[in-house]
């Protein structure tokens, strides 16, 4: 019954918020007790105090506050949820190229969402004229999430990996920062980590690759589809941000995509707009579809108006290669 | 006369600093936009939900944690509830005892919400007239089609009427937002159809909820009637396990062998070369008398 | 040519240190420890300071590692290949190329190290595997190479340890007998013995020549396997596999030349070595320069847009340096030793400078233009960004690597003569000095 497995996912929410926030506090409490309680003659002395933890199969218990290392444990537990994924879902998205104007608030948000530096887009968007006779139009390019991912064959160590529900993601804690999976993608989708991106990360905040808070030093970022916010049957964060309606995202296997007002049919969408894949030749399958530009809303020098100089100089020579 | 210049001129000025004291407490406050809906669900549960935010930079803020009033009836009002409004801003009161609801001679309900308003806020109001409907959704396979009947009567001075005329919007919910199935338009019998898609993908077992709602009606409100039943195509998908690839964690077995057979033959000539080096010294140890210079 | 002559010619490096190679090794160490600061800014601040961005991921790190990988295959080729032939002459020269092979593969690695992003989860490659990836591949690959050649090596000084061990008149300090004493096993050279060692020389032998094959070969496949234009190229693996072995040629050539200055070896390693070795160059040179003709000749034919984009390229912004890889470094060398007026030993050896250097820029345009033409196009302002340009840090870590090869020969001269005493004592090699 759907509504069972609503109950489900949210009992399962609820469960890595309760595991995310008793985990952060105890941990912080635990490191605090270990520190205060005194070392005598090796053993250490239990502060006696207790503390109620869930436990990994739902039952309450009472542990000894010293005898646990509980935020190791929630970012263990994160992990293994973040590798099994959604089930019975298989995420795509839906780009309506008719329709971009090169607002950026997709990039922003994202930006804003995983605490990017400035320099990081996980969101591109690309200027992009196949020829001299055909027209120019903006291209905004997220991770395709591939079903045939280049990247996760060729990572030595496993730190990238594709789960049921389709989507892409990168263990930050795995990653040893080879950049062969930067190689192995053919998008130029992935971004490193060259610097310490020296950000700010709330309080009480456990890794977790769904988030991908914060970006680690010498290792690869990439666009996650904001696998955080699907758990909360809640849109990506460009989804949600684009004011022209733009990125339409959804499961494949109910058919259905919406960007947030406007909620169709995949498969009507793509028979009666002639939706494809990019460079589909390259055999790698992706998750990304896009609806050619079709009787655009605005020409495509709307793009470059109210830019800074800095993004807008980017686009001095785009054109046909 | 010059006293009394000078104490008007004085009054003037105390006066209008007042009013540009006032004036400027009046522009920092915040002008609410105060949205009071009503919904009645599957179960003809109803109740009233307001929604407080204010703009800024053309989005919509929610304003948490403000206290909000329910009153049911017109000229004489009587408070129904008191809620809080949450993190989005909304504060819900459900409509259980019939004294919630006070109807004028043609049948109708008045109810009002209202926002007190503190240092910052403004305060904020809003009403709401909605008359009772009863809607009934049927769903049955005509013809081997599937088809979705619906029918509504509204309540006018007492009696059940045809809403002949009146639209609904029929959805499928789904996991970010609700799939519009199509609209049904009532005939002068209060009855309207639609056909329901044969390929829609439900469940696993092919489960599918069905929706069937006024939305935002003027007269009605909100009012839905829910359903589920195995209309839907199912959806079987599962990543077999053990599905051996390039990008999976278990690797191809062609490459686990050909590993296997390289690794073992090369460290396996090694492991001759160790031993011959085992083999020298051995011998050597036998041999110690010779001397090299010898040969 | 009797034991002692090649004892008296041969130990005096073994016993005595002169200035010269002092200073020779301090100026090797003090650019060493430039390229040590060079490493602690880049672990400090992050792989920032170099040239590589988000698109021109690999830099100078990687064509380092691919050119110093490839001069290992000295030792696979003249030790290998013509051990198993029974070639003479090489004698004298496959201790040198031994040598060769071993340095080049212990300081290979170290710039992969370099272009890792988090050095502190190195472990992770062995702890958690994956072996659908070809750095896995490689990893496995180039630990047997090493372990392999180093033993292969070992088999080799066993007999000079043991001559060394009991030439009486021999000048060096007691640590240096004990050593000799133990690494030689107790060879005494007794039929027996010598049987183990001559089984056990040709079966490592003939494993170093397939190890050495498939190790560059699973280094190509590194590019060979991805999608990227000039990279995606069937004929990658046998290209490196050749380009490798011309690279260890050209180096063992040029190591002859310095080692037969500086310990005076003019008796050992004749004209004819350097002829021998540099006709192996040029048959080599050929081979590569079809190969490379045979890539770059399909590419430019056919229309795909990706590859006529990197041909552009190449021939534009990498034009010196393309027509420098791949038409000077081969024409020079096959014009000097095709013809026998050429043929001096200066000569030769000029040859082979330029087509090591040659090599060297070879790996650089197979790397870096590839990645400057990514199927989305790059559109960006920031310079650094649009084109590589490698920094100081970089460079430097290149000369630490050149250095710690000097170094590192200087080292082994200390302890084991150049020219294996064992091989050359033999009878047949008057004939062949003659």
């Amino acid at each position: 019954m759907m509504k069972e497995t609503e109950d489900n996912e949210s009992k399962r929410s609820s469960r890595r918020n309760f595991i995310k926030k008793v985990g952060a506090g105890v941990g912080a409490v635990s490191i605090a007790g270990i520190a205060g309680t005194s070392v005598i003659g090796g053993g250490r002395l239990k502060s006696g105090e207790k503390v109620k933890l869930l436990s990994p199969d739902g039952k309450l218990v009472e542990v000894d506050k010293d005898d646990i290392q509980p935020a190791k444990e929630a970012v263990a537990e994160l992990k293994a949820e973040a590798k099994k994924g959604l089930p019975n879902r298989k995420f795509v998205m839906v780009i309506d190229l008719a329709k971009c104007k090169n607002a950026r608030r997709c990039v922003e948000a994202c930006q804003e969402g995983h605490l990017l530096p400035k320099d990081h887009e996980w969101m591109k968007i690309f200027l992009l004229q196949d020829d001299h006779d055909t027209s120019r139009y903006w291209f905004p390019r997220p991770c395709f999430h591939c079903d045939k991912p280049m990247c996760v064959s060729v990572c030595p160590v496993g730190a990238t990996y594709k789960r049921d529900d389709g989507i892409v993601l990168i263990d930050n804690q795995r990653c040893i920062g080879c950049k062969f999976c930067m190689t192995g993608c053919p998008y130029s989708v992935r971004v490193f980590n060259w610097q310490d991106p020296e950000v700010k990360v709330p309080e009480g905040y456990e890794y977790d690759p769904e988030l991908a808070v914060p970006q680690v030093e010498g290792t690869v970022g990439k666009c996650i589809f904001c696998a955080d916010k699907l758990r909360k049957d809640e849109l990506p964060r460009c989804v949600s941000a684009c004011p022209m309606g733009v990125l339409y995202f959804g499961d494949i296997l109910e058919d259905t995509v919406t960007n947030g007002e406007e909620t169709v049919r995949f498969s009507k969408m793509m028979t009666d707009r002639a939706g494809y894949r990019y460079r589909e030749d390259l055999g790698t399958l992706p998750s990304v579809f896009y609806l050619p530009p079709v009787q655009r809303l605005f020409p495509v020098e709307r793009g470059l108006e109210d830019l800074p100089d800095s993004i807008r100089l980017r686009y001095k020579n785009a054109g046909p290669r | 006369m010059k006293t009394l210049i000078s104490r008007t001129l004085i009054l003037l000025s105390l006066l209008t600093i007042a009013s540009f004291y006032s004036f400027s407490q009046e522009s920092t406050k915040i002008s609410p936009y105060v949205q009071l809906q009503y919904f009645k669900d599957n179960n003809d549960n109803s109740s009233l939900k307001t929604t407080l935010t204010y703009s800024k930079n053309r989005m919509e803020i929610p304003l948490e944690g403000m206290k909000i009033i329910f009153y049911s009836g017109n000229e004489k009002k009587n408070k129904i509830a008191e809620a809080v409004t949450d993190e989005k801003g909304v504060a819900v009161c459900d409509l259980k005892e019939k004294s919630d609801f006070s109807s004028d001679a043609t049948g109708q309900w008045s109810f009002s919400t209202d926002f007190e308003g503190n240092d910052t806020i403004e305060s904020g109001s809003a009403e709401l007239s909605i008359r009772d409907v009863i809607l009934k959704m049927d769903l049955a396979e005509v013809d081997s089609v599937k088809t979705i009947t619906l029918n509504a009567e509204k309540i006018e001075n007492g009696i059940e009427v045809p809403a002949s005329g009146e639209m609904l919007t029929v959805y499928v919910p789904r996991m970010f937002s609700l799939l519009p199935i199509g609209d049904v338009t009532l005939d002068d019998s209060g009855n309207g159809s639609l056909e329901f898609p044969a390929d829609l993908p439900g469940d696993n077992e092919g489960n599918i909820n069905i929706i069937a709602r006024f939305e935002e009606h003027p007269e009605f409100g909100n009012v839905e009637k829910t359903a589920t039943l195995k209309w839907g195509v199912p959806s079987s998908y599962t990543v077999p396990k053990g599905h051996r690839a390039l990008w999976t964690k278990v690797a191809p077995l062609w490459m686990i062998y050909t590993l296997s057979i390289l690794l073992t033959g090369v460290w396996g000539h090694y492991l001759f070369a160790l031993i011959s080096l085992i083999r020298i010294r051995r011998n050597a140890k036998k041999d110690e008398s010779s001397d090299l210079r010898n040969i | 040519m009797t034991e002692k002559k090649l004892l008296e010619d041969l130990t005096p490096e073994i016993e005595s240190t002169g200035l010269k190679w002092y200073l020779t090794f301090a100026a090797f160490f003090i650019v060493f420890c430039v390229g040590i600061y060079g490493l602690i800014q880049q672990i400090d601040k992050g792989h920032i300071v170099t040239g590589m961005r988000d698109n021109v991921v690999w830099g100078l790190y990687i064509v380092n590692f691919i050119f110093f990988m490839g001069l290992s295959y000295a030792g696979a080729l003249i030790s290998g290949v013509l051990h198993l032939f029974h070639t003479g002459w090489r004698k004298s020269v496959i201790r040198l190329a031994e040598l060769i092979t071993v340095i080049s593969l212990v300081i290979g690695p170290f710039f992969i190290f370099f272009c890792i992003g988090r050095l502190d989860r190195l472990p992770f490659l062995v702890m958690y595997p994956r072996i659908q990836s070809p750095i896995t591949w490689d990893v496995i690959a180039i630990s047997t190479d090493l372990i392999g050649c180093f033993m292969f090596l070992y088999l080799s000084f066993i007999e000079d340890f043991a001559i060394l061990r009991d030439y009486r008149e021999l000048n060096v300090p007691p640590w240096k007998h004990k050593l000799y004493k133990a690494l030689s096993l107790g060879y005494t050279g007794n039929e027996k013995q010598k049987k183990i060692l001559k089984d056990a020389k040709n079966v490592m032998a003939a494993m170093i020549i397939a190890i050495a094959i498939i190790v560059y070969s699973v280094l190509a496949w590194i590019f060979g396997v991805t999608l990227q234009p000039g990279w995606h190229s069937t004929i990658f693996g046998p290209y490196f596999v050749i380009a490798a072995v011309f690279s260890g040629t050209g180096l063992l050539i040029i190591l002859m030349w310095i080692f037969r200055k500086i310990y005076h070896l003019e008796e050992y390693i004749t004209k004819r070595h350097f002829v021998n070795v540099g006709v192996l160059l040029t048959i080599i040179a050929a081979f590569y320069g079809y190969f490379t003709f045979s890539d770059y000749l399909t590419k430019w034919y056919g229309s795909i847009k990706m590859d006529s984009l990197l041909i552009d390229k190449l021939f534009s912004d990498y034009y010196s340096l393309f027509i420098f890889a791949n038409y000077v470094g081969i024409l020079i060398p096959c014009i000097i030793i095709a013809f026998p007026k050429f043929r001096t030993i200066p000569n030769i050896t000029i040859a082979a400078v330029i087509a090591v250097t040659a090599l060297w820029v070879n790996r650089y345009i197979i790397v870096i233009p590839t990645l400057e033409t990514p199927f989305l196009p790059i559109q960006d302002i920031r310079p650094a960004w649009i084109k590589y340009s490698p920094t100081w840090v970089e460079w430097s870590l290149t000369f630490a690597g050149i250095s710690v090869y000097g170094m590192l020969f200087m080292l082994v001269s200390k302890i084991a003569p150049i020219i294996s005493i064992s091989e050359m004592k033999e009878k047949d090699q008057i004939e062949i000095l003659k």
